[in-house]
């Protein structure tokens, strides 16, 4: 069954069309990548999966899970499972990691009906997914992000992939930035979350990520359109001719 | 306004001399208004509602200051019915809910805390402290006052050499108030840390004017005030520094940053320098802004509601003030009294 199943999506911002019709059906336990030249509508697709607010969609509809997701708003997505690893992660200076972290999880728990969590508890959870990212657990009584580095922006939103376990994740340029070693840490975060039952979405402009993630399917998407979908060999072919050939088409 | 106030401090039995004396000075005096630069803002005339229960009763062995330097101090001094001079040591609580008029002084390590704690409509706290060289104060002044309290408060604090202040002014609560807090540096040496928030909701005037004048060479002020302004509410916040001549190595840095969360809400706040000496490192900045959005977006794809993920912001901009609050006690208290009032 598709988890995530986008059809004829059209979406504006500030009333100029950006997603000018995309398709795309992902099924549980597949790996999808989209790539593309910038400008081509990437980071809009998965903002608009996300729920910002800033996109109209005009037409089209998505589904998660066979669910309306349109529908949900960016909080209700998150709940329900989708998770979006941010191409520029957002400091909060006064906000610690651990206490982000953690009612984050407690919203995921109060919609599952569940409890919240302790911070004992809590920790002891953590603990085995900060060694996985490599994350000093001092970070965790820093403010969220504040003074990271990049690659330790992006590990932070490995961990926070890690912690709440979402079915659908949509990776917003999660590689750029990063050195050999905090690459492989991060595929390695995506590769730990694979399994049957969950869904990766991999938005990118480079094929380096893809070395040590192997897509099901890869995508191009171009002025707003996927224009050509194919396994992992396009990504390499993509990598070798670039993306002027596809656009020209 | 005038009539209304003396009227009823006359009416109080046996006046003595001192008080009388105040009143005189308050009339020929007058009550300070809009025209006047630190006016600008606070229009006084709102208290004119003032009756006689505002008023405290004359208490005895207080003494009157022998002249007063505007109409307010005056005004201060009768409502209070004198002044009391006292040495502070250790850890002093005092109420700024009632009228009081203090010379205090500090000669080693002291704590004061002035908390807002008789539910009085009207109050007035002047207070004049004097910290001895090497001497330290840590200065704490909340005010979470009923939703019709009016409050003037004036804090002068005059430092010695290599004395040390460290201040937090929190506001909370209260319709109508005004806090002056003055620094002045004596001699070499010395440093103060001043730090403040205030949360000005519903249709509450808050307004902090703090002053510090370098008078001496080698001396270092640092001051952080933050704002949070919703609903219909105003918030003042003037912050000058004066480096005398001589002044030299003064060292002053001044921050302020105002979240206005609400259209009908309004922030006036002005840092204010002015520098005659020419061997000094002074800076200052203010801020105006609303929530960062995409910080709220941030949060929100994590599963926070968007409710909660805005008082989470709220909160972290105001910690910055809070935290530094050393008595857990009063931090935890002041924190859930800030936290309720978000809601």
């Amino acid at each position: 069954m598709s988890l995530l199943k986008i059809e004829n999506l059209h979406a504006h911002v500030d009333g100029k069309e950006i997603l000018k019709g995309v398709d795309l059906v992902i099924r549980a336990g597949e790996v999808h990548a989209i790539m593309g030249p910038n400008g081509s509508g990437k980071s809009t697709l998965s903002g608009v999966l996300a729920g910002r607010e800033n996109f109209t969609i005009t037409a089209g509809s998505v589904h998660y899970d066979g669910k309306d997701l349109v529908s949900m708003n960016a909080e209700e997505r998150a709940r329900e499972g989708v998770f979006l690893g941010f191409q520029y992660p957002v400091e909060i200076p006064g906000v610690s990691n651990a206490y982000f972290l953690r009612a984050a999880v407690n919203a995921h728990r109060k919609h599952r009906g569940l409890p919240e969590i302790d911070a004992a508890e809590f920790m002891r959870g953590v603990r085995q997914k900060l060694d996985q990212v490599k994350i000093d657990a001092k970070m965790l009584s820093r403010g969220v992000n504040e003074g990271f580095s990049g690659g330790e922006k992006k590990r932070n939103e490995i961990l926070q992939m890690l912690v709440l376990e979402p079915r659908l994740m949509i990776l917003d340029e999660t590689d750029s930035g990063l050195d050999i070693d905090a690459l492989k840490l991060v595929a390695d975060g995506i590769n730990a979350m694979r399994s049957p039952e969950r869904a990766t979405l991999l938005v990118t402009h480079y094929q380096r990520l893809l070395d040590y993630v192997t897509p099901d399917r890869v995508h191009v998407l171009a002025r707003g359109r996927i224009v050509k979908s194919g396994g992992p060999e396009l990504a390499r072919e993509l990598e070798a001719r670039g993306y002027g050939w596809l656009e020209a088409a | 306004m005038l009539n209304n106030i003396t009227t009823a401090i006359e009416k109080l039995p046996a006046l003595p001399a001192g008080r009388r004396a105040a009143l005189d000075a308050l009339r020929s005096h007058g009550l300070p208004t809009t025209s006047e630069e630190d006016w600008k803002y606070t229009d006084l005339s709102k208290l004119d509602t003032l009756a006689i229960e505002d008023v405290a009763p004359s208490i005895e062995n207080h003494d009157f200051p022998a002249a007063y330097d505007c109409g307010l101090d005056a005004l201060n001094t009768a409502l209070a019915g004198g002044r009391q001079t006292r040495t502070i040591e250790g850890r002093v609580e005092l109420d700024t809910g009632k009228h009081q008029r203090l010379r205090l002084q500090v000669n080693r390590d002291a704590q004061l805390i002035l908390d807002d704690r008789t539910a009085s409509r009207f109050a007035t706290f002047f207070a004049a402290i004097d910290i001895a060289p090497n001497a330290r104060l840590r200065l704490l002044r909340i005010q979470n006052a009923a939703a019709d309290a009016q409050r003037l408060t004036r804090l002068k604090v005059a430092l010695r050499r290599d004395a040390r202040l460290e201040a937090i002014t929190v506001d909370l609560g209260g319709a109508f108030l005004r806090h002056d807090l003055d620094i002045t540096f004596d001699e070499p040496g010395a440093e103060a840390q001043l730090h403040g928030l205030y949360l000005a909701r519903g249709a509450t005037h808050v307004d902090n004017h703090t002053r510090i004048d370098h008078r001496a060479a080698h001396c270092l002020s640092r001051e952080t005030y933050r704002g949070i302004a919703v609903d219909k509410a105003r918030a003042v916040f003037n912050g000058k520094i004066v480096v005398h001549p001589g002044a030299q190595k003064t060292d002053s840095e001044q921050r302020v940053g105002n979240l206005i969360l609400s259209k009908g809400a309004e922030v006036n706040a002005k840092p204010e320098l002015e520098i005659y000496a020419d061997d000094v490192k002074c800076a200052h900045g203010a801020t105006f802004g609303q929530l960062d959005e995409d910080a709220v977006f941030y949060l929100r794809s994590r599963g926070l509601d968007a409710d909660a993920a805005r008082r989470l912001l709220i909160s972290a901009f105001a910690h910055e003030i809070l935290d530094r609050i050393d008595d857990e006690a009063i931090r935890d208290r002041v924190t859930r009294e800030f936290e309720a009032q978000l809601k």
